[in-house]
């Protein structure tokens, strides 16, 4: 079942991005948009765009950086343990979760080394990948999107974020617990 | 928000790096100043040309749990060195940091005076040239504030890689702005979004159903939950261009800003390819078995995320701050 839905998926992943291009562009030749000069117009704000997200990129992540790099992640992880131990979560996933919503490259080493350690097909490595899918990396989400348009004041974006991680995090681990213990 | 957590974990991180950097200190960690006992097994003899000694260092595993007992080793360490007797300033050694070097002496060469390798003072050699050994006492360079130099790497290295993140976008972004140009211009986005109206109409009272951000805000969120980030991102970012144009107060985040924004970092994906990916890399037996789950928690994260939006956007304090001031 779970094989089909896979295949499925796949199929449509690996024929979307020709295929739209494919209509988007034969529904403007359809419609008579003259396609190359308009494409042309919409291409040139690519560069503006991702030049406005620089700085905005900058200071996200290398405050994620600095915290990366000195060990507090550790600290923390030794200070919550007992609390999420409680819930169903091993310590040994605590550090994915937490690195989650702040690097994907950082949770995604995690999620390598947890495996490597505890083998993928243990509640440990399965819990590690279901949390890596089940999250986005919210803090570059944020800077990215809201430093295209020159957003500072981000308002409820960030607690919405958090609220979202942390919901998606506790389903990952009450989903694996429930099917995989 | 931002500006609090922001601050927090540079300032979290530097604090901590400077107390770990002292528990290191205190402890000596690194064993800063402890002479080492060891033999070298020579495989080169200075000549003429050359006033280096060239082998291999030789370390029980004894001699390096005493010298490391925090890091023990159970087999006999063998480490290549270059040791040069001659020279001002006395006899030094060289040891390049491979494969089989200890897990401490490879942490310590990240961050040596040259990285990658190791040096050392020797206090003294003694070659016999009967067994081709030495006998060999050294101490290794000192090593100090090792996470404040990791901390200053961090801050440089992803300065350049925010940039280097940001201008890779440069291409996809061109791309997918011109195909939404062109999608839009014929009107086609109109189709979708009218498709979707009962839905995006709940979830964006503020947005005009018709609106052009409606149908980049479609394409960005099917990009996603087809892992077609490369696509995804542009479309969001077009949606998030469009929906400024809503925006009555530059610069803030709007409600619909945010509740996209409650959608993106849900982040629900029906194939997490990456984490398959990695799962066959390790040798699972089954490493699609997460799709499953990772549909069910990134479902819960939308969902959760959507609600919060819903709630905090009523909240005094964020409505205050989408207000207008008229001069």
């Amino acid at each position: 079942m779970s094989s089909i839905f896979r295949d499925i998926i796949n199929i449509i992943s690996l024929v979307a991005i020709p295929l739209v291009i494919f209509v988007f562009l034969g529904w403007g030749i359809v419609r008579k948009v003259k396609v190359y000069e308009v494409f042309v117009e919409g291409a040139k704000d690519g560069f503006q765009v991702a030049v406005k997200i620089i700085p905005y990129l900058v200071a996200m992540l290398v405050a994620i950086g600095i915290f990366r790099a000195s060990g507090a992640m550790e600290l923390l992880t030794t200070v919550l343990a007992p609390v999420t131990t409680l819930i169903g979560m091993p310590p040994e996933s605590l550090p994915m979760a937490l690195m989650r919503p702040l690097s994907g490259s950082g949770s995604l080493g995690i999620m390598t080394e947890l495996m490597k350690v505890h083998g993928p097909d243990s509640l440990i490595g399965i819990m590690a990948s279901t949390m890596y899918g089940s999250s986005e990396t919210t803090f570059y989400v944020l800077a990215v999107y809201f430093g295209a348009v020159g957003i500072k004041n981000t308002r409820h974006a960030v607690p919405v974020g958090l609220v979202a991680d942390a919901a998606g995090m506790l389903a990952a681990v009450w989903i694996v617990n429930l099917l995989f213990r | 928000m931002l500006n609090y957590i922001w601050i927090a974990l540079i300032a979290l991180g530097i604090v901590v790096a400077v107390g770990n950097d002292v528990s290191d200190e205190v402890q000596n960690r690194y064993r800063n100043g402890f002479l080492v006992d060891a033999t070298v097994e020579i495989q080169k003899s200075p000549t003429a040309l050359r006033s280096t000694w060239e082998g291999e260092l030789v370390l029980s595993a004894e001699a390096f749990n005493v010298l490391y007992p925090t890091h023990s080793t159970a087999g006999q360490i063998r480490q290549p060195v270059t040791v040069s007797t001659g020279g001002e300033g006395g006899a030094s050694l060289i040891m390049p940091v491979g494969e089989s070097t200890p897990a401490i002496w490879k942490e310590m060469a990240k961050f040596a005076s040259t990285r990658e390798r190791l040096t050392g003072t020797v206090r003294s050699f003694r070659p016999d040239a009967v067994s081709g050994t030495a006998a060999i006492q050294f101490v290794l360079e000192p090593i100090r504030f090792v996470k404040l130099k990791a901390v200053t790497q961090a801050a440089i290295d992803y300065a350049a890689t925010a940039v280097n993140i940001s201008l890779g976008l440069i291409g996809v972004m061109a791309l997918w702005l011109g195909v939404m140009k062109v999608a839009e211009q014929a009107g086609l986005l109109n189709v979708l979004t009218r498709l979707l109206t009962p839905v995006t109409r709940r979830l964006f009272p503020d947005v005009p159903p018709d609106h052009p951000a409606v149908g980049a805000m479609i394409m960005n969120i099917a990009a996603n939950m087809l892992g077609l980030s490369n696509a995804a991102t542009p479309m969001g970012l077009k949606a998030m261009e469009e929906l400024n144009k809503l925006n009555p107060k530059v610069g803030t985040a709007t409600n619909a800003m945010c509740t996209f924004l409650a959608i993106n970092t849900g982040g629900l994906i029906l194939i997490p390819a990456t984490a398959i990916a990695v799962r066959a890399a390790a040798g699972s037996a089954n490493p699609g078995i997460i799709i499953g789950t990772s549909i069910v928690g990134a479902t819960c994260a939308t969902v959760a995320g959507v609600l919060a939006a819903r709630i905090l956007q009523r909240l005094p304090r964020y409505k205050k701050a989408m207000e207008v001031t008229h001069e």
